[in-house]
């Protein structure tokens, strides 16, 4: 082994050990439950299966739904929270003078625990006592505060269950991409300006492709993130009405903890994995390093 | 790291070791620590065994004690556990027939005692109770110029509701547009849309013989009562309108809301509302309350009792089933917590007329009304629940589908569920 | 000549934009907080109300009085900073090497580091459970910090990576020329030119941390319970004391906005890595 593997090596070590003691066994485990019949709480009483978990997770139409949902869910909160997050970072760089009072103003979701952030979404845009409508009424958009019911219409409750999600984690893009932003070199930015490019100009070609990596894990961790949330939702509207706002991972979570169903779920499980890890590494090698596709 | 760990692992065990006194721990919700504080600090004082409360948000008793389960060791000697988690645990949970004496069994509702047993065995002891009951705002129903519109109106006199139709006229007559927009903004009650209990009691005071299922596991959630009780539970949002119109964003939380913000002129919620109205709510002094309504079977509730249950892995058994004892025995030691609740007859009835406890009257008979049962004890009630039975009152409650075909569903859905 | 062109209408229109942004973010906060100060009969008013009709400081006083919340806010914030000098500490140099020293088993682990942060968090909790069971550490600080720790490290690895990536190879080539050993350049010269990102990475590890409900839930009891599970409990079956919780929102909020203030004074701009090239 030569010095530089070593020194890789003991790099890489300490998280090796701590995701390989705290991680690997739980996702084995997890791949295994999948080929059994067994209940969450008699974990040692179990009959295997074979496919039948992944057979009657890959036919169930409420399996199927739930998982249309959590990509309509994902891509809308993305798409925002992403949109606003990137301005914003591209706004507080511009910012003569340090932005810091701003950051962390915009950080400010962040700091209202989950549970009470949920509950809040759901108060602002219930009826009667929500303030959303009367704020939309304020500014003309709607005449009347029951005009929209974001939590009970069937046809928009999976997207208004997401304003809470897109509120809480605009800032993560944000402060990464301002991170992002700040290390990229001032001196390429300035021999553009020289060469004549203006700010499109340099933002094209100078600033986007030196994102790249910063873009491609923004857009990782918070898909994986939007695809992984009910919590959120659990809060808002317990998957209602009529499971319209279910999604695929509270679908999980119902079947393995409300109703024991550990096999099922771990299938279910083991499944959006399967499918967020093509995803990831579609994202790895697209955006984060093309020239190596 | 290693070094760090079982470092940690060593201090662990000095801090374990010198608690020779016995000590019981017991995972409750935030409300039961409340109601059993003053009964274990009574325990002590006479057996000189410790109890520790582990307090954890609703859910977590659930969580928890599963996780504990799973892993085959428990660090809880007794558990209070919701009733629609009875079955689930029933049998991880010791036997407590021995606790259940005459004198025991003489006090409790039927539908308590009913509930404490699973396949055969009481795996728990009722803590305390609740139901819904009705309430109502004593200030208008007293107010004469409302009584006579409303003799005028129905040709029967206001008082409260005990009927359903009397309920649906009285709904009706309170609904109002008081500021002149054309909308009404005081309803005359409230339709929940996120929980199906309400609905259930329902069913029973049409005189199903069971809620969703009957005694042998049948399904019989479409049956004529089931019905019935559907066609109730929607008429006031889909027929009257006297009630708000999001109904499916309505729960407990915002129905309970709705009446303290003076609202809605009635509700029917679970008896302890009355004694946390907050006191500087608009209706503060103005709540009246009244049995549950009845059908044709009379009165009945889908009862909310907690039961204390001892794990099979509890290190200290014996203490903790003394505890339970004991509880049960001190019943009445809760009720002066906020919540106010209790589970024996003795220990509502030594409050009764005591002023601030009117609901003790009205909670006592809903609860032992012979029609009032708990929900069926069985192990995939909660998957039952949210995927046919929640769902199937939410289709109703679009007043678009017809009530029997959503049963005939959920009938399908609960019968694949139980396969 | 660049201070007056900062005035330009330009300036006057990114400031605007910037205010608009983030005051609309902070609305639901500064809602948050006129709740915590209603009186206990408004917080929920029909219609609502933005600001309160009159100022009340019952709810805090109600959160205060409980003996809960500043225990659960001191084990919050152990597990918060040890979970964040711990995550930091393994993911920094993995991240490092990851990026500058790229082979097969770095993309592996890159990768793998990924599937970590995929898994539903609820088939999880109950092996992690276990395994401190048997460590003996359920209910204890170190026992809570390893569970967030596994969690924060996918994360924090994949950040770090992101920012690693901008940094060119030549900077750990030069100091290696002037006689630094491979460690020694990444202790002196790449980790103070990093301070920005590894300031955003701490954050949101911290972040992580603060917030973390499930695994607090399961790994803990009466001992360290955090401060999310405390504040959950105003949510009971009989009734949510929204005045209190929003009240101990507001107080949970607190530790962490002086935590971002002190870390977001490190991410300032201007790092020039032509320098080193020229």
């Amino acid at each position: 082994m030569s010095g530089e593997d070593r020194f890789v090596l003991c790099m890489l070590a300490p998280a090796l050990a701590i995701l390989g003691l705290l991680v690997a066994y739980p996702v084995g485990l997890l791949v295994f439950d999948s080929f059994f019949k067994v209940d969450t709480i008699t974990p040692h009483i179990r009959e295997w299966v074979g496919l039948k978990n992944y057979i009657d997770a890959l036919t169930s139409k409420r399996v199927a739904e739930s998982a249309l949902r959590t990509i309509q869910y994902s891509v809308f909160a993305l798409f925002f929270e992403f949109t606003f997050g990137f301005c914003a970072a591209l706004l507080f760089s511009a910012l003569p003078g340090r932005s810091r009072w701003h950051r962390t103003v915009f950080t400010l979701p962040l700091m209202v625990p989950p549970i009470v952030a949920g509950l809040l979404w759901r108060f602002l845009l219930v009826g009667n006592i929500g303030i959303f409508n009367y704020g939309l009424v304020y500014l003309g958009i709607i005449t009347d505060p029951d005009a929209i019911a974001w939590l009970s219409d069937e046809d928009i409750v999976i997207y208004s269950v997401s304003f809470a999600d897109i509120w809480l984690t605009t800032s993560f893009v944000a402060l990464v991409s301002y991170a992002g932003l700040t290390n990229i070199p001032k001196d390429l930015l300035e021999a553009a300006r020289i060469d004549g490019a203006n700010a499109l100009k340099r933002f094209w070609h100078v600033t986007l492709p030196l994102m790249r990596p910063v873009i491609a894990v923004i857009v990782i961790v918070r898909a994986v993130d939007a695809a992984k949330t009910f919590d959120l939702i659990w809060i808002q509207t317990q998957g209602g009405p009529n499971h319209a706002s279910e999604v695929f991972s509270m679908n999980i979570y119902q079947r393995m903890v409300r109703f024991g169903d550990l096999g099922e779920a771990s299938a279910s499980g083991t499944l959006f994995l399967i499918v967020m890890m093509l995803l990831a590494a579609a994202a790895y090698w697209k955006i984060w390093r093309p020239a190596h596709a | 790291m290693k070094n760090f760990l079982s470092a940690s692992a060593l201090a662990l065990i000095f801090v374990a070791a010198p608690a020779n006194a016995e000590t019981i721990n017991i995972l409750v919700e935030g409300g039961g620590e409340m109601l059993q504080k003053a009964v274990a600090e009574k325990f002590t004082a006479e057996t000189g065994v410790e109890v520790k409360f582990t307090v954890v948000p609703y859910q977590g008793v659930f969580d928890k004690f599963s996780a504990e389960i799973a892993s085959g060791s428990s660090a809880f000697d007794v558990v209070t556990i919701d009733v629609v988690w009875n079955a689930k645990f029933a049998g991880h949970v010791e036997d407590l027939s021995r606790l259940f004496t005459d004198a025991v069994r003489k006090d409790l509702p039927p539908a308590l005692l009913a509930d404490a047993q699973v396949g055969g065995k009481m795996i728990g002891m009722p803590a305390w109770a609740n139901a819904e009951i009705v309430f109502y705002r004593k200030d208008l129903f007293s107010k004469p110029a409302e009584q006579k519109a409303f003799q005028e109106k129905y040709g029967y006199p206001l008082a409260p509701p005990k009927t359903w139709q009397q309920w649906r006229d009285m709904a009706k007559f309170f609904t109002r547009d008081t500021d002149g927009d054309g909308k009404p903004d005081f309803w005359g009650t409230d339709t929940i849309g996120t929980f199906s209990e309400e609905w259930m009691a329902h069913v029973l005071q049409a005189g199903s013989p069971g809620v969703i299922l009957d005694k042998d596991g049948k399904v019989i959630i479409d049956n004529e009562a089931h019905k019935k009780a559907l066609e109730f539970y929607i008429a006031p949002h889909c027929t009257d309108h006297s009630v708000p119109a999001n109904v499916n964003e309505i729960g407990w939380g915002e129905a309970q809301n709705l009446f303290y913000q003076g609202k809605t002129a009635m509700m029917k919620f679970w008896a302890h509302a009355y004694k946390m109205t907050p006191a500087d709510s608009k209706v503060s002094g103005k709540v009246g309350v009244a049995p549950m309504l009845a059908g044709d079977a009379g009165s009945a509730a889908i009862p909310g009792p907690w039961y204390n249950v001892v794990p099979s892995t509890s290190q200290h058994k014996e203490a903790a089933k003394k505890f339970i004892a004991f509880a049960i025995a001190n019943n009445a030691l809760g009720i002066e917590a906020p919540l106010g609740l209790a589970a024996t007859n003795s220990a509502y009835r030594s409050y009764s007329g005591k002023p601030g406890y009117e609901h003790f009257t009205p909670l006592l008979e809903t609860l032992s009304a012979p029609a009032t049962q708990g929900r069926p004890m069985n192990e995939k009630y909660q998957e039952i629940v949210d995927e046919a039975v929640l769902p199937a009152v939410q289709q109703a409650l679009t007043c678009k589908a017809d009530v029997g075909k959503v049963l005939a569903d959920a009938k399908e859905t609960i019968e694949d569920i139980l396969d | 000549m660049r201070r007056a062109r900062r005035f330009n209408i330009n300036g006057i229109l990114v400031n605007a934009a910037a205010l608009v942004l983030v005051l609309s973010y902070a609305l639901p906060y500064v809602y948050l907080l006129m709740t915590s100060i209603k009186p206990a009969a408004d917080v929920q008013q029909i219609p609502p109300s933005f600001l309160p009709a009159v100022v009340s400081l019952d709810n805090f006083r109600e959160v205060l009085q409980s003996s809960a919340l500043p225990k659960a806010f001191a084990s919050s914030l152990a597990v918060a900073v040890l979970t964040t000098v711990l995550s930091l500490a393994v993911a920094v140099p993995a991240a490092y090497v990851a990026t500058q020293y790229r082979r097969r088993i770095t993309t592996l682990f890159l990768l793998f580091a990924l599937v970590t942060r995929m898994v539903p968090s609820v088939s999880l909790g109950v092996p992690l459970f276990q395994l401190l069971k048997s460590l003996g550490l359920l209910d204890t600080i170190p026992g809570l910090v390893l569970a967030h720790t596994s969690a924060a490290v996918p994360l924090a690895l994949l950040l770090m990576s992101a920012f690693f990536e901008g940094v060119p190879k030549e900077l750990e080539e030069a100091a290696r020329m002037d006689g630094c050993t491979r460690f020694q350049a990444f202790r002196k010269i790449i980790l103070p030119v990093m301070i920005g990102g590894i300031a955003v990475t701490a954050l949101f590890t911290f972040i992580t941390s603060w917030n973390e409900f499930l695994y607090a839930l399961l790994l803990t009891s009466e001992a360290t319970k955090t401060a999310p599970i405390v504040i959950a409990e105003y949510n009971s079956v009989y009734g949510l004391a929204w005045g209190a919780m929003t009240a101990a929102a507001v107080l949970y909020s607190l530790p962490v906005i002086v935590v971002t203030l002190a870390l977001q004074r490190q991410i300032v701009g201007g790092l020039t890595f032509g320098a080193v090239k020229g």
